[in-house]
């Protein structure tokens, strides 16, 4: 009975290889017509490659685990001589007895090749090959429709090298228009082009519990009262003003350092985050900074920051302790290299070693988001312990 | 009754001859003999002293085209093969084509190239040379791919007042059949939509519109809908009408006979790119003949050009980027 | 003009003779004075491109523009300033092709001797050397399928074009067809710097005309009668139908090939043999000679072309050359078929 082999089959547009993961059958073993043989893993899901017809498992050639293209054999099935011819398999005359030439398995090159392998194509710019390929087409397209390549992140393309085609854009805002949809404010389209923009950087994150009780203290004696953002602030005014270089900006080779300790903070408005500026925050004590921050905070919540206190500051500061949050990981703006975060303040048990125990003490996360080019993990944890150090000394802020 | 596109010609110069007193017909063996193609058979009979052999002259035939032209003749010239035009080559570009641009007096001659391979023909009965015309300013050039085009394009030829290089496919001449003559056509300068399509646009001349068209059938089982443009004219070239169609489908193979260096496959790419590069999807191609004279044996002649297959290979390679 | 200075005869050949001449020697000596204008013109810097002047061929050029009718066609070449003006071009187109005038008859899309003006059967040369003869054939063949009869067309070609295919085929074309063409083959023994013997190896290019089928007829291009009276009879053959006729006249180029060229590889012998003889004052002799004019009659000639040539030089100098914004940038007169792509 003649073999024909077991061949990888197209699983799906642009899909090139799949990974084996179960064999179902076993050599020996009788199967029908389309029954499923072996279990594969592509990058898009696991589906079966199923037999060509009703035969016998020769063997299977392919491993577990191993990966294999489209078009490649995977193993033999032994079948009926219609059923080769059918499917256009040459079988060879029987061999006469005592024939020293060998009569090879069918040459399944020569044969009709049945499955055709992932078209490479005529040649892409090299540095644009594949899913981030925009053609000039689709590019006009999101032009007109005022988008990023990131807005398409998920967009399943059905180009070579699973690139999207105009055709598939075009299913996916047709198919995006049956569903429900909102406007998105100006500042939410703002705010997501600058965290687009940012994260073309390496950002790196580091963090550091600090114990806040000092702060507390310092608050109950003090009129008006500093909140936690603005001790964050100073401190890293005082911080940056010891050592700017964290806060510089890499430009090509060169690390370019702030001229002016200006600090930003966070303030939630409606439907995303205002920052505006404190200006050369080393300069002025924490008690001087007390009313001026606390206008900013009512002027951004009112919408109403005048242009000169935003902009142009060198690092961010971000109370998501306000939301609840004991960690998170905000993201730098664009034009800057770091933003320090506090997370919500709990009573934890922290070893006193003087007193041999466990003693309870109010702590909050310190964390710093930062471009790790312009930075390591050292000078990160550095610039956080000082940090940490101010603001369990707020006397010194 | 079905009419070929060689009858069509004939016809058309039938009635070019009856309707103008001025329209003339000069070719080498035009006369009792009716034509090496039989494209002028009997016309010499009904139109005594208008058609008239030449001598084996292609520089002097062109040569007294214009100056019947400039006298208020319409001749027309017969070019026995396309090939042999070259041998006139000096007349057709700078004495036929300046005329208008140095002098402001029109220049209404008509220059019939059976052009295009046939099986067996060879290097010197096959070429295509539209591009080399088209190139020189102050020429018109046609090339009609039906049979009714065949027949209105060769009449509005010789209504032009300019130069026109009349390319007639030889494949098509006994190959290609129709019902009955057209009463109204596209006017010359106009594309046609051979086929619609929204996949690809396939932009074509002459016999290689029939090689697009059957590459198009090919691909249908597949899932594709190519469509076809049939540029009719090669000078001036209908760039809106190829404009639209790959705006409609953002995909773009050109197909032509002639060599791959320059011509009209190279032109109709460099304007699609440059005035719709916001349209393409995937890069531009184009599909011509190998760049070697047209071979004699079928075996390398068949090779040599592109086939409907070649086209629809080609077709593939794109819809899969 | 000359009238005024000689006593007019209005009857008699012997009349008409002489007045002929003396049309002849004043189209010469304007062609002598207007190509000598140019060729200053342009040693001054003021001509674009190239000046090609007809210095020694005036009287068998002239003797072609006043053997032709009006209505037939003429198509000159570069040596024929005197038949350009003989045949009726004015001094002005010359002036306005070579400055390069918007209002000359090429605008500037050509220029120097490439002029002309095609409806008027006074056709624009291309540059390629034995072209223009089939068209003159085209023109004679319409007028015949017309039924347009007694016209002759001429086309001027010198020795060197003579080798051309074109001329080959035209004049095979011509005696195929019997057509009244008039060739007049200036032999002036060198095309630009080669020898005849580089261009043709028969004896002498009279005996190209048996192999064609036509009349040939020789004559001495440095006599002005001589000239007059055989291209006269070669015209008025080819008028009654005795097909094509070929005029091979010998004489020299009295100039370069073209003004910027000094023409030393012309054989020294040559310039003293009687074939080197200045046809102008061949013919002014003549006129001295035959008392149809006197040297002040000459001299006040003289005076009048002067004035002629600078008030059309000074006319054409005012006048504005194309102006590439408010060009008409089209190659073919249907407006709809223009492409306009750059």
């Amino acid at each position: 009975m003649p073999s024909i082999p077991i061949i990888m089959p197209q699983l799906g547009e642009s899909i090139a290889e799949a990974n084996i993961i179960n064999f179902l059958v076993q050599p020996g073993e009788t199967v029908e017509a389309d029954q499923d043989l072996i279990e594969v893993e592509t990058n898009k899901a696991n589906m079966n490659v199923t037999s060509p017809c009703r035969g016998r498992i020769e063997k299977f050639t392919a491993q577990l685990n191993e990966s294999y293209a489209v078009g490649a054999v995977l193993g033999h099935i032994e079948v009926t001589k219609e059923e080769a011819v059918r499917l256009g398999f040459d079988v060879p005359a029987p061999a006469k007895t005592g024939d020293t030439d060998r009569i090879s398995a069918p040459d399944v090159n020569g044969g009709r090749n049945r499955v055709q392998p992932t078209v490479r194509g005529l040649p892409v710019p090299a540095n644009a090959a594949g899913a981030s390929y925009l053609s000039p087409r689709l590019k006009a397209r999101m032009n007109e429709l005022g988008l990023h390549a990131a807005d398409l992140a998920g967009v399943a393309g059905s180009g070579a090298a699973g690139r999207v085609t105009v055709e598939d854009f075009e299913r996916f805002i047709a198919h995006l228009e049956k569903q429900k949809i909102t406007p998105a404010s100006s500042m939410r389209v703002t705010v997501a082009d600058a965290m687009r923009r940012s994260w073309t950087r390496p950002l790196a994150h580091v963090g550091l519990p600090v114990c806040i009780d000092p702060l507390f203290a310092y608050r109950k004696v003090t009129r008006p009262k500093p909140g936690p953002a603005l001790c964050c602030l100073r401190a890293l005014a005082v911080a940056l003003a010891e050592n700017s270089a964290p806060a510089g900006r890499l430009v090509g080779n060169k690390i370019v350092h702030p001229s002016s300790i200006d600090i930003a903070f966070a303030v939630e408005a409606e439907d995303g985050v205002l920052v505006p500026v404190i200006r050369r925050a080393d300069k002025q004590s924490l008690k001087d900074l007390i009313g001026p921050y606390n206008e900013l905070v009512e002027l951004a919540r009112q919408r109403k920051l005048p242009p000169e206190v935003t902009g142009g500051s060198i690092a961010t500061v971000t109370n998501f302790g306000t939301f609840g949050l004991t960690w998170a990981t905000p993201i730098p703006l664009p034009e800057q290299s770091l933003v320090l975060g506090i997370g919500a303040a709990r009573r934890v048990p922290s070893w006193d070693a003087g007193k041999d125990r466990f003693v309870p003490v109010m702590e909050a996360n310190l964390t710093l988001s930062f471009d790790h080019r312009v930075i390591d993990g050292g000078a990160a944890g550095r610039l956080l312990m000082r940090i940490a150090d101010l603001i369990t000394h707020p006397e010194q802020l | 009754m079905s009419i070929t596109y060689l009858e069509a010609i004939r016809e058309a110069q039938a009635h070019a001859l009856r309707d103008d007193p001025r329209v003339f017909i000069y070719g080498q063996d035009v006369g009792a003999f009716g034509g090496a193609f039989k494209a002028t058979k009997n016309l010499a009979k009904e139109y005594p002293g208008r058609v008239i052999d030449s001598p084996i002259s292609e520089d002097a035939m062109v040569g007294l085209a214009v100056g019947a032209a400039i006298e208020g003749m319409r001749p027309i010239i017969e070019m026995q093969f396309a090939d042999f035009s070259t041998v006139g080559f000096n007349q057709i570009v700078n004495q036929a084509a300046t005329l208008f641009w140095r002098t402001q007096v029109p220049c209404p001659i008509t220059v019939r190239l059976p052009f295009g391979g046939t099986s067996g023909s060879g290097p010197f009965h096959s070429q295509s040379l539209e591009t080399i015309y088209a190139h020189y300013p102050g020429l018109v050039v046609l090339t009609p791919a039906t049979v009714e085009d065949a027949y209105s394009m060769l009449l509005e030829a010789v209504a032009i007042d300019d130069p026109v290089i009349f390319c007639e496919h030889k494949f098509l001449y006994y190959h290609l059949k129709a019902e009955k003559l057209p009463s109204e056509a596209l006017p010359v300068g106009k594309a046609r939509i051979a086929r619609e399509g929204r996949d690809m646009t396939i932009v074509a001349y002459s016999a290689m519109v029939h090689e697009a068209l059957a590459a198009a059938a090919e691909l249908v089982p597949e899932g594709w809908e190519i469509e076809v443009v049939d540029l009719r004219s090669v000078k001036p070239l209908d760039t809106d009408t190829v404009m639209a169609s790959v705006a409609r489908t953002g995909r773009l193979l050109c197909v032509g006979e002639a060599w791959p260096w320059g011509g009209v496959t190279a032109e109709v790419i460099a304007r699609v790119t440059s005035e719709g590069f916001g349209l393409l999807d995937v890069p531009p191609q184009r599909l011509n003949a190998k760049d070697t004279p047209v071979p004699y044996h079928p075996n390398l002649w068949t090779a040599h050009r592109p086939t409907a297959h070649a086209v629809a290979g080609a077709a593939r390679k794109l819809l899969r980027l | 003009m000359l009238q005024t200075v000689l006593d007019a005869d209005p009857v008699g050949d012997a009349t008409s003779f002489r007045d002929t001449h003396l049309t002849a020697y004043r189209f010469m000596l304007l062609a002598r004075m207007l190509d000598d204008k140019c060729a200053g013109l342009y040693r001054a810097g003021k001509i674009h491109g190239g000046v090609f002047i007809g210095r020694g061929q005036e009287a068998l050029s002239v003797a072609i523009g006043l053997s032709l009718k009006k209505g037939d066609v003429f198509a000159p070449l570069i040596r024929d300033t005197a038949g350009r003006l003989a045949f009726g071009e004015p001094v002005l187109d010359a002036m306005r092709t070579y400055l390069g005038s918007v209002l000359g008859p090429m605008r500037g899309r050509d220029g120097n001797v490439h002029r002309g003006r095609p409806k008027e059967g006074y056709l624009p040369m291309v540059s390629h050397l034995g072209a223009m003869i089939s068209v003159v054939n085209g023109v004679l063949f319409a007028r015949r399928m017309k039924g347009v009869t007694g016209t002759v067309g001429a086309a001027c070609i010198g020795d060197g074009g003579t080798a051309t295919g074109s001329f080959h085929e035209a004049l095979n074309q011509a005696a195929i067809e019997k057509l009244p063409l008039v060739l007049i083959v200036a032999n002036n023994h060198y095309a630009y710097s080669t020898p005849n013997d580089r261009e043709f190896a028969c004896r002498d290019l009279m005996d190209k005309a048996a192999g064609y089928g036509v009349e040939a007829h020789a004559v001495d291009g440095t006599d002005l009668s001589a000239c007059l009276k055989v291209v006269g009879d070669a015209v008025a053959r080819a008028r009654a139908g005795r097909g094509p006729q070929m005029v091979v006249a010998t004489l020299l180029r009295l100039c370069g090939h073209g003004e910027h060229d000094d023409a030393s590889y012309i054989d020294p012998k040559l310039k003293t043999s009687p074939a080197g003889r200045d046809c102008l004052k061949v013919a002014e002799e003549h006129l001295l000679r035959q008392k149809w004019a006197d040297a002040a009659a000459l001299a006040a000639l003289r005076g009048e072309i002067v004035r002629e040539i600078e008030e059309a030089v000074a006319q054409v100098q005012r006048e504005p050359t194309p102006d590439p914004f408010t060009e008409d940038w089209r190659a073919i007169s249907t407006g709809h078929l223009n492409e306009g792509h750059e």
